[in-house]
C-alpha cells in the first residue's frame, strides 16, 4: 500500500513537471511565433537607435585661405514639457546656465500640450555641458553646427548668411548652397543596458560640404569697407558701393557696401541691408557711360582722339535742352577733351553725328549693358536699356541718362578697357575644393588700338585739367571717368538726389586694378570727382601697396 | 566535452574583444568629432584675430600709420634698379 502511494505521488509530480514544461513550451511557441515580430521591434527600440549624421557645411575662404564663413560646433538644448514637473524651477536653472531670460523659457516649459520645445538652438557647447551636468528632468542635448562669420561685417553682403537649419539664405551662402551643404548620413547605434554604444552600423556616411575659395581678399575688402564708411559719413550719403577688380582675370578682390551688417546677428538685422547693391541694384550711370559713346565712335573709325568739335554750352535735342555741368563759352574741343572735361554736349554731338539710335544700341549691347554678367551671386540684375526711343532719347543715352546699369556691369566694362579691350566675366568664386576651377567667359569688345586710345584719353580725366584730379595717386598713372547722375523717381528726376561715381584703373600704363566707387545721395557735394574720386584714391593706394605694385612714375611726377 | 568548452570560451572571448573594439571605435569617433570641432573653433578664432579692421585698430593704438603707396620703393632684382 505504501509503495502504491509513493508511485502515485511520483506520477503526480511527473505530471506536474510535464504540464509545467508543456506550459513553457506553449509560451515559448507563443513568444516565438505570434509575438515574435513585436518583441523583436521592442528589443530593437531599446537597444538600437537610428541617427542622422549631420554633414558639416563647407568653409568659405578668401583667396589667401582666411576663413570668412565657418561651421562651429553648437548644441541644441531640447526639453519635453510633459516630463517636467516643476517648470518654474527648471526654467530658472536652465536660464541661469544658458544666459537666457527666465520668463519666455518658463512659458515654453509650462506648455504641457507639447512634448518638444527648443530651450535654445545652437547654444554654446560649454554652457550646454554645464546645464547637462545639472541633470534636469526632461532635458536632452543634441549636437549641431552653427554658421559663424569670424570677421563679422567683412564681406557680409557678398557672403550672405545661412539660416538656423544651416541652409544658405542670401549671397554666396545661397548661391553655393548645393556645394556647401553636403549630404547628411545615417547610422544605427546599438547600446547596452547602461546606454554605452557597443556597435555602430553606418548605413550611409555623411558627406561634408565642399569648401569654397573666393577671389576676394579679406584685407582689400575690409579696407574698402572702411573707406566707404568714412565716405558715407563725410557726405551724409544714403549708401555707397565699391568694387575692386583684377582686369586681367576678372577676379573680384573686393566688393564692399556701406552700411553693412554682421551676419552673426542673423536674423536681427534689416533684410534691406542684405541686398547686394553692386549686383542687385541698378542706377543711371551718368558720365561714366560716355566711354560707350566715345568707344563706339572710335571703333567705327568715325572719330579719333584728336577730332575737333565746336561745342556750345547747351544743345537742343527734340524738346529738351541739355547743357554741360559748368557754364562756359562756345569752345572747340577734341574728343580727348570731351572725355577729360566730361562734356555732355560733346558726347551727344558724337552720338547724333556718328552713331545714331542703332549705333548706340549696338555698342551698349556690345559693352554688355542690358544683359547679365553671370557673376556668381544670386539676383543679378541685367540693367535697363530704353525700349522706346523718342526724339530726345539720343540726348539722354550718350551721357548715361535713361539707361540703368549695375555697378558690376560698369566695373567689368572698365576692366575690359584696362585689359586691352577684352571683357572677362567678373567672378567671386575661385574654385570649389576638389573641382576644376570654372573658366570665366571672355569676349572682345574693343580692338587693342582703340582701347589704347580710349585708355590714354581716360588718363587725361585724372589731371588738373580733368574732372577727377582727386583720384590721382602719387607715383602712379591713373585713368578713369567720373559720373554725376540724377536719380530718377516715379515722376521725373528727384530734385537734389544724385549718384556720384568714379571708375578708374591703376597703374594706367599696365593696369593691375580697376576700382569703382559709387556714392548714393551725397549731401554738400554731388560730383563724382569730389565725392567718389577721393574714395577711389584711398582704396587704390592701399591696394597698390598691399599687392606690392611698383609705381610707374617718378615720385613727385603726376599721373 | 573539454574541446567544446574550449571552443565556446574562444567564441565568447572573440565576441568580448569585438565589443571592446566597438566601444573603442565609438570613443575614438567621439574624440575625432571633438577635435574637429576644436579645430574649427580655433580656425574661426584665428580668422577673427587676424581680421584687417582689428589689426588696423591695434596698429593705430600703437601710433602706426598707413604708408603711402607712392613712397614705397621696390627693388628690381633683375636690373638692380629701383
Amino acid at each position: 500500500l505504501k509503495a502504491r502511494v509513493v508511485n502515485s505521488r511520483l506520477r503526480l509530480l511527473l505530471l506536474g513537471i510535464l504540464l509545467t514544461f508543456a506550459a513553457l513550451g506553449v509560451r515559448v511557441a507563443w513568444l516565438q511565433t505570434v509575438r515574435a515580430s513585436s518583441l523583436a521591434n521592442l528589443a530593437q527600440r531599446q537597444t538600437k537607435f537610428d541617427l542622422t549624421l549631420p554633414a558639416s557645411r563647407g568653409t568659405i575662404y578668401d583667396r589667401l585661405g582666411v576663413p570668412l564663413a565657418i561651421g562651429e560646433q553648437a548644441t541644441d538644448v531640447i526639453a519635453d514639457p510633459m516630463q517636467i514637473s516643476d517648470p518654474r524651477r527648471e526654467a530658472r536653472v536652465a536660464a541661469k546656465a544658458l544666459g537666457l531670460r527666465v520668463k519666455p523659457l518658463y512659458r515654453k516649459l509650462s506648455d504641457r500640450t507639447v512634448g518638444f520645445v527648443y530651450v535654445e538652438r545652437k547654444a554654446s557647447p560649454r554652457l550646454a555641458a554645464k546645464l547637462s551636468k545639472l541633470g534636469l528632468t526632461g532635458f536632452t542635448f543634441q549636437s549641431d553646427e552653427k554658421r559663424v562669420y569670424p570677421q563679422d561685417t567683412v564681406a557680409a553682403p557678398v557672403l550672405g548668411y545661412a539660416g538656423l537649419d544651416n541652409t544658405g539664405l542670401a549671397g554666396l551662402e545661397s548661391e553655393l548652397n548645393k556645394e556647401l551643404a553636403g549630404r547628411p548620413g545615417r547610422e544605427t547605434v546599438v547600446r547596452d543596458a547602461t546606454g554605452q554604444a557597443v556597435n555602430t552600423v553606418q548605413e550611409r556616411p555623411a558627406r561634408d560640404g565642399s569648401s569654397v575659395f573666393l577671389t576676394l581678399d579679406s584685407h582689400i575688402q575690409a579696407n574698402a569697407e572702411q573707406v566707404l564708411e568714412q565716405t558715407v559719413h563725410q557726405w551724409h550719403a544714403k549708401d555707397a558701393t565699391a568694387i575692386v577688380l583684377d582686369p586681367h582675370t576678372g577676379a573680384i578682390l573686393g566688393m564692399a557696401q556701406e552700411p553693412g551688417y554682421n551676419a552673426n546677428n542673423y536674423p536681427a538685422f534689416a533684410r534691406t541691408l542684405a541686398i547686394d547693391h553692386a549686383v542687385n541694384d541698378v542706377f543711371e550711370p551718368g558720365s561714366v557711360f560716355k566711354v560707350v559713346t566715345v568707344g563706339g565712335a572710335l571703333s567705327e573709325h568715325k572719330i579719333t582722339p584728336q577730332t575737333r568739335f565746336t561745342l556750345p554750352y547747351s544743345i537742343h535735342v527734340a524738346d529738351r535742352v541739355i547743357h554741360d555741368a559748368e557754364i562756359r563759352p562756345t569752345e572747340r574741343m577734341t574728343v580727348a577733351q570731351i572725355l577729360q572735361r566730361s562734356s555732355n554736349v560733346g558726347a551727344i554731338t558724337i552720338a547724333e553725328r556718328y552713331l545714331g539710335e542703332s549705333g548706340l544700341k549696338h555698342w551698349m549691347r556690345r559693352f554688355g549693358f542690358g544683359r547679365l554678367t553671370g557673376i556668381d551671386l544670386p539676383g543679378e540684375s541685367a540693367g535697363i536699356l530704353p525700349k522706346y526711343w523718342s526724339g530726345s532719347t539720343i540726348g539722354n543715352v550718350p551721357i548715361g541718362q535713361g539707361v540703368s546699369v549695375t555697378s558690376v556691369q560698369l566695373a567689368s566694362v572698365y576692366a575690359a578697357i584696362a585689359n586691352g579691350g577684352e571683357w572677362i566675366q567678373p567672378h567671386l568664386v575661385d574654385h570649389v575644393l576638389g573641382r576644376t576651377p570654372p573658366r570665366p567667359h571672355r569676349r572682345r569688345i574693343l580692338a587693342p588700338a582703340v582701347d589704347r586710345e580710349l585708355r590714354t584719353m581716360l588718363k587725361g580725366v585724372v589731371s588738373d585739367q580733368g574732372t577727377a584730379e582727386l583720384a590721382a595717386i602719387p607715383g602712379y598713372t591713373v585713368a578713369g571717368k567720373t559720373g554725376t547722375a540724377q536719380k530718377p523717381g516715379p515722376s521725373g528726376y528727384i530734385p537734389g538726389a544724385y549718384v556720384a561715381t568714379f571708375v578708374g584703373m591703376v597703374p594706367a600704363s599696365n593696369p593691375r586694378l580697376v576700382v569703382l566707387v559709387s556714392v548714393d545721395e551725397p549731401h554738400g557735394q554731388i560730383y563724382g570727382g569730389t565725392v567718389a574720386a577721393p574714395a577711389f584714391e584711398q582704396i587704390a593706394s592701399f591696394d597698390l601697396q598691399y599687392l606690392e605694385v611698383p609705381p610707374d612714375l617718378r615720385i613727385g611726377a603726376r599721373g | 566535452m573539454t574541446l567544446f568548452a574550449l571552443l565556446l570560451s574562444g567564441v565568447v572571448a572573440v565576441n568580448v574583444a569585438v565589443l571592446r573594439a566597438h566601444v573603442a571605435v565609438a570613443k575614438l569617433d567621439q574624440q575625432r568629432e571633438q577635435l574637429q570641432a576644436r579645430n574649427q573653433a580655433l580656425a574661426s578664432e584665428v580668422s577673427a584675430a587676424s581680421s584687417a579692421p582689428r589689426i588696423e585698430r591695434a596698429a593705430r593704438r600703437l601710433g602706426l600709420v598707413q604708408a603711402s603707396a607712392g613712397n614705397t620703393s621696390y627693388l628690381d632684382l633683375t636690373s638692380g634698379g629701383r
